[in-house]
């Protein structure tokens, strides 16, 4: 029986991860903090895999645990850490206690999590830590760039450490059509889209596509990359 | 009208470094070696975050030094999640303070790279309308490898 996780499951691009997961593996186990977790597990798994739903708080040594424990029978194939925040401010007016959690979600939670469950990855396993275009640098996210930068080095890192048996990739969206992306004020929105090459937003089933290509053995071959999904945006 | 707040220079460096740096005002802050205990590597990053933030509001030049061998993952999870978050630290910093010409980089060393050069790049990188958002790296081990 094949085991995949997904973090931050709850909604957006994660739900539409899990979703796709669903297709390739038997067991699938998703965290979140959201109550909305249950609604998703319940959707997934009325179409037949088996779901184990975990509703933690990912920064706590507990909640880690839980999810080590909900992987507890076999090997675990599929790891997708997407749980992630946002607390943006300009670095001048940017709070401590700002910058901190939003480092302690987005980079310290998947990579403790990944430290929990090193032993515990089959052969062929894949790891895929959800970045963003903001690693390459954003306005008012100092804090933000910053964990997904760290995510970037993590992967690399870990590529390095867990091959030949895991292989480790990251996904770095730009812009997608999510709640938070609906949230931009439309003439904001408007501005973004029509820097971006394509000339529209990516949908979270685009970006689970590719997160279930490399997080199966089909891309065993790739390892140690960041794949940005941002319709080019990256280059104007 | 803008305030600024003038602070002195904040250097966080090996000691062989900072004796070259001659730094009127700014932050140089070199990464230190951090094992895989996320409680060393959020350490590590907020001490950035302590360094940087007064300089940013002061309107004050900021130089990274981190490890290129850190920066592909080559020494271990740590050094790497604190060397490439200050780099897409650096590079969103660097976009916030474009509009005041204020420069924002990182330099990338080896453990091979002459202290003299260090201090001389470090000087350059600080200049105010040199390069911003960018990353130098010193030792040539980063040829032909991933673009960090």
């Amino acid at each position: 029986m094949s085991t995949g996780i997904v973090t931050g499951a709850a909604r957006g691009i994660g739900a539409a991860i899990a979703h796709r997961l669903a297709t390739d593996v038997d067991h699938l186990i998703l965290v979140d903090l959201a109550p909305e977790l249950a609604d998703i597990a319940d959707a997934i798994g009325a179409a037949g895999t088996t779901v184990s739903p975990v509703q933690v708080d990912l920064t706590s040594e507990a909640g880690i645990q839980a999810v080590v424990q909900a992987a507890a029978y076999g090997t675990v194939d599929a790891l997708v850490n997407n749980a992630g925040i946002t607390r943006d401010a300009r670095l001048v007016n940017m709070t401590t206690d700002d910058f901190t959690a939003v480092l302690d979600v987005n980079l310290g939670a998947a990579h403790r999590l990944i430290q929990a469950l090193t032993d515990r990855f089959s052969e062929g396993a894949g790891i895929v830590n959800i970045a963003s275009r903001a690693y390459l640098g954003n306005f008012g996210q100092f804090n933000y760039a910053m964990s997904k930068g760290g995510i970037v080095g993590l992967t690399r890192a870990l590529a390095i450490e867990l091959a030949p048996r895991v292989h480790v990739n990251a996904v770095a969206p730009g812009l997608i059509a999510t709640d938070m992306a609906m949230g931009i004020p439309e003439d904001i929105r408007e501005r973004m889209i029509e820097a971006i090459p394509m000339k529209r937003m990516g949908e979270p089933s685009e970006v689970a596509e590719l997160v279930a290509f490399l997080a199966s053995p089909r891309s065993t071959y790739v390892t140690g990359h960041v794949h940005v999904i941002g319709g080019g945006r990256s280059l104007t | 009208m803008r305030i600024v707040h003038e602070v002195p220079a904040t250097i966080r460096t090996d000691d062989a470094i900072a004796d070259l740096l001659d730094v009127e005002h700014g932050v140089v802050f070199q990464a230190t070696d951090v094992d895989d205990d996320w409680e060393h590597i959020a350490a590590e990053l907020c001490a950035a975050f302590d360094a940087t933030k007064p300089a940013a509001i002061a309107g004050d030049p900021v130089v990274y030094i981190v490890s290129s061998d850190a920066l592909l993952g080559r020494t271990g999870a740590g050094n790497a999640m604190v060397a490439t978050g200050l780099l897409s630290a650096a590079r969103t910093l660097a976009a916030e303070v474009k509009r005041d010409g204020v420069p924002v980089n990182v330099l990338g060393i080896t453990p091979e790279t002459p202290v003299e050069a260090i201090g001389t790049w470090v000087g350059r990188l600080l200049e105010p309308g040199g390069p911003t958002g960018e990353l130098v790296q010193l030792g040539g081990t980063q040829i032909g490898k991933a673009l960090p």
